[in-house]
């Protein structure tokens, strides 16, 4: 036991050891480098040239002019205002120059907080790549003083394509990510800490930073605010709708599955393709159709009154309406939505289940056969822990997609569902809204920015919350040898 | 026992059928409203009344101010093939170092990329708009090719999952034979993985055909003639327009349809493929 959890914690170790290490040799470089390694830290191309690197030298000295050019004209006074987020007011002022009333030289909080926290990161990578920098120089002398070789810019670039072929290939992928998900996300979190919102927006006002006020506010419940009550219910119907769908369309595609490829079951390949053919369209030309499929004056409504369900309903009073509101009242809604979910998503499992269950070794059916077991105890015993063993990352990777399932709910209710909760409506949220989509509401059409964040970073905790705990518990890795 | 088999098979196949009638319907409906004679929505009958072609004549032919459905066409047609360049070169790149290179921080980047996707894509998406904002690239084809690219190293599992099975002896005996690494991703790695090559570049394909959320919040500016296909089919079923562009919109789901449904057909046999094979070697 102890052996394993020493194993988990590795990574993390290592991690700490491996940035030990890297500052350990910076200190052991500047304290036994020559002049040229310490000069690195000035001019970042000294080691080389003293080591007869020119290219290298100068390509290096020239990146880290640029950076220094890039933080004095841009970085510096954005990051100088990043502690009050700007301080100046957008107005009219006259000129008595041009005998005119003119904008005034604003500061705008958004662009402040964007390249402020931009030009921060920047900051901190050159820092970091100047110190790996002086790291390398010193390498290289000791490489010269042993009198072992010396890499030549050619042989550099060389290595680039073969052991460091990796930084060759991150390069770009990893840049990509930094700025179209990492900068990103860093600066919402960062306007979850601000009051940026409908009243505070720029470059008209200014907006700035409150600490965990927001946070608070999506906590509480009082008279005037009603966001926490909102986000109870929410997140209750989120983390409802998550298990049901994933658990529907996962047994739903299993069965499914099971039942084309019996071994009783003529035209395998006709009845997948029909299933396949349902799913191929685009999902939002699908749900856009269905929203109007069950509309309040929809075909599915002439229909159930026309075999007279409609009538029998209400009879029964489960409806007051002379229609059945299969995406307009919240209990049918959910309903509603559920099940054309499972329409959406079963013929994807039926698939993938189809894949797993061809992979079963039949030795392990034929055995328990033998032993007596009945088919729906070889499906309990054998299929399903298979088809758990196979499947179960794409499990925990189904249910967060799920808690961030925007299309099915936000095309089949927009402009459809409207709430009559005025508790819900105060803080522009919807019984059937996830929060991802209450989330995209604030935005677009609140302009909330602020509380849209905070969202956000919820969500990002229920994901992470649920993906460790499946992972350590319902899928452990002392199970790898099972089926083998 | 014979009869007994002949019984559950006729049950499977009457079970089958009902199934799949209910997930045909909504297909048969999106075609038959697509010919129908009709402009709105028949909420009376489920087939229509008249039959006509007039819906694919005007939607290809005959644009307006709210369907501009070549133009759309055009515009998502150019987005996907550069998505689709940019991305699948970004995925093998990531799957290739990932899989088959060890070096220092690989687990660490590896467990970055989980904890990545576990936020929400729009909390980003909105960051993103206003930084291309500042640089000037809302509203334009180049704006929407780094939005659904500039990410897509993080959706390097599946291939990873592929390129993990490859024999690492056949690298091997590359390198014996004085192979650089450049040489045996290009020459030995790539030709063997064609079938996850054809699911990367078909799924990047289809990415901006499907999605509406993020070309909805980049492309603002409300001028119909620089929108997607997506976009441009959501918004012809605005409560106003929906009684005289219903049919035309189901004119339009048709026609993109076939070609994204014949390319999905193709992707789903490595979509299954990726999945069941990816998860067992973790």
């Amino acid at each position: 036991m102890s052996g394993k959890e020493k194993s988990k914690e590795n990574p993390i170790a290592g991690f700490f050891a491996g940035i030990g290490a890297f500052f350990k040799e910076f200190g052991a470089a500047l304290a036994n480098g020559d002049m040229a390694v310490k000069a690195s830290l000035l001019v970042a191309g000294a080691g080389y040239f003293r080591r007869k690197q020119i290219v290298k030298g100068i390509l290096v000295t020239l990146f880290e002019i640029a950076v220094i050019l890039y933080m004095a004209l841009i970085g510096f006074p954005y990051i100088a205002q990043l502690g009050s987020l700007g301080t100046v007011q957008r107005q009219m002022v006259y000129n008595p120059a041009t005998m005119k009333n003119e904008v005034n030289d604003y500061d705008n909080s958004l662009l402040i907080l964007l390249f402020g926290i931009i030009s921060l990161c920047g900051l901190v990578v050159s820092l970091l790549l100047l110190i790996g920098n002086v790291r390398n120089a010193y390498r290289i002398q000791r490489l010269a003083e042993t009198g072992r070789h010396v890499n030549t810019f050619k042989e550099d670039c060389n290595a680039m394509l073969n052991d460091k072929f990796h930084f060759t290939l991150l390069a770009l992928p990893v840049l990509g990510v930094i700025v179209f998900n990492i900068m990103p996300l860093i600066v919402m979190i960062c306007i979850a800490f601000t009051n940026y919102d409908s009243n505070h927006m720029p470059p008209a006002t200014l907006f700035t930073w409150t600490g965990l006020a927001n946070f608070k506010s999506l906590f509480e419940t009082s008279i005037t605010a009603t966001f926490g009550y909102t986000f109870r219910k929410i997140l209750v119907w989120t983390l409802i709708w998550a298990f049901l769908a994933t658990a529907t369309t996962y047994f739903g595609g299993i069965i499914l599955a099971l039942l084309i490829n019996s071994k009783l079951t003529k035209m395998k390949k006709l009845w997948r393709t029909l299933f396949v053919a349902a799913i191929s369209v685009p999902q939002f030309v699908t749900l856009l159709l269905l929203r109007n499929f069950f509309a309040n004056t929809g075909i599915a409504n002439t229909f159930c009154s026309s075999i007279g369900l409609t009538g029998f309903l209400q009879d029964v009073g489960l409806i007051s309406t002379n229609y059945i509101p299969f995406l307009t009242d919240p209990t049918w809604a959910k309903i509603t939505i559920i099940v054309i979910n499972i329409w959406v998503g079963v013929p994807y499992l039926m698939l993938i289940a189809t894949g797993v269950l061809m992979n079963i070794p039949e030795e392990l059916k034929e055995s328990a056969k033998i032993d007596g077991a009945n088919p729906f105890q070889i499906f309990r015993k054998i299929t399903m822990p298979y088809m758990f063993f196979i499947t179960g990352p794409y499990l925990v990777t189904q249910f967060t997609a799920n808690i961030n399932n925007f299309n099915v709910i936000y095309l089949l209710t927009q402009d459809v569902y409207t709430t009559t909760n005025q508790k819900m409506s105060a803080s522009f949220g919807k019984e059937i809204d996830l929060l991802v989509t209450w989330l995209y509401r604030l935005t677009s059409e609140q302009y909330n920015y602020k509380m849209a964040s905070v969202i956000g970073i919820c969500v990002f905790v229920v994901c992470a919350v649920f993906t460790l705990l499946a992972f350590n518990f319902l899928i452990k890795g002392d199970k790898e040898e099972t089926f083998r | 026992m014979s009869k007994k088999k002949v019984i559950s098979s006729v049950l499977i196949h009457v079970v089958l059928t009902l199934l799949a009638i209910i997930w045909i319907t909504p297909i048969i409906w999106l075609i038959v409203t697509s010919f129908s004679g009709y402009d709105g929505m028949n909420t009376s009958r489920f087939f229509p009344e008249t039959w006509s072609i007039s819906n694919y004549t005007r939607i290809l032919f005959h644009p307006d101010t709210v369907s501009q459905f070549p133009k759309w066409f055009m515009n998502t047609f150019i987005i996907a093939i550069f998505t689709c360049l940019i991305s699948t070169s970004f995925v093998l790149m990531v799957s290739y170092a990932m899989s088959c290179m060890r070096f220092k921080g690989r687990k660490a980047l590896m467990n970055l990329a989980v904890m990545l996707q576990l936020f929400p894509g729009f909390l980003s998406m909105i960051a993103i708009y206003f930084i291309l904002k500042a640089v000037n690239l809302t509203n334009s084809h180049i704006g929407m090719i780094l939005v659904y690219s500039g990410g897509a190293g993080l959706g390097y599992l599946v291939a990873k999952g592929f390129f993990d099975t490859i024999p690492t002896s056949l690298r091997e005996a590359a390198y014996l034979e004085g192979a650089s690494e450049a040489r045996t991703f290009f020459t030995i790695v790539l030709p063997l993985s064609k079938p996850i090559i054809v699911y990367t570049v078909i799924s990047s394909f289809l990415t901006p055909w499907t999605d509406f959320v993020f070309a909805k919040i980049i492309l603002n500016s409300g001028i119909s003639t620089d929108w997607t296909v997506a976009i441009g089919l959501y918004n012809m079923l605005q409560r106003q327009l929906l009684p005289s562009y219903f049919s035309r919109f189901c004119a339009g789901g048709v026609l993109i349809g076939i070609p994204i449904g014949i390319l999905f057909v193709i992707m789903q046999k490595f979509y299954v493929e990726g999945i069941t094979g990816g998860s067992v070697k973790g």
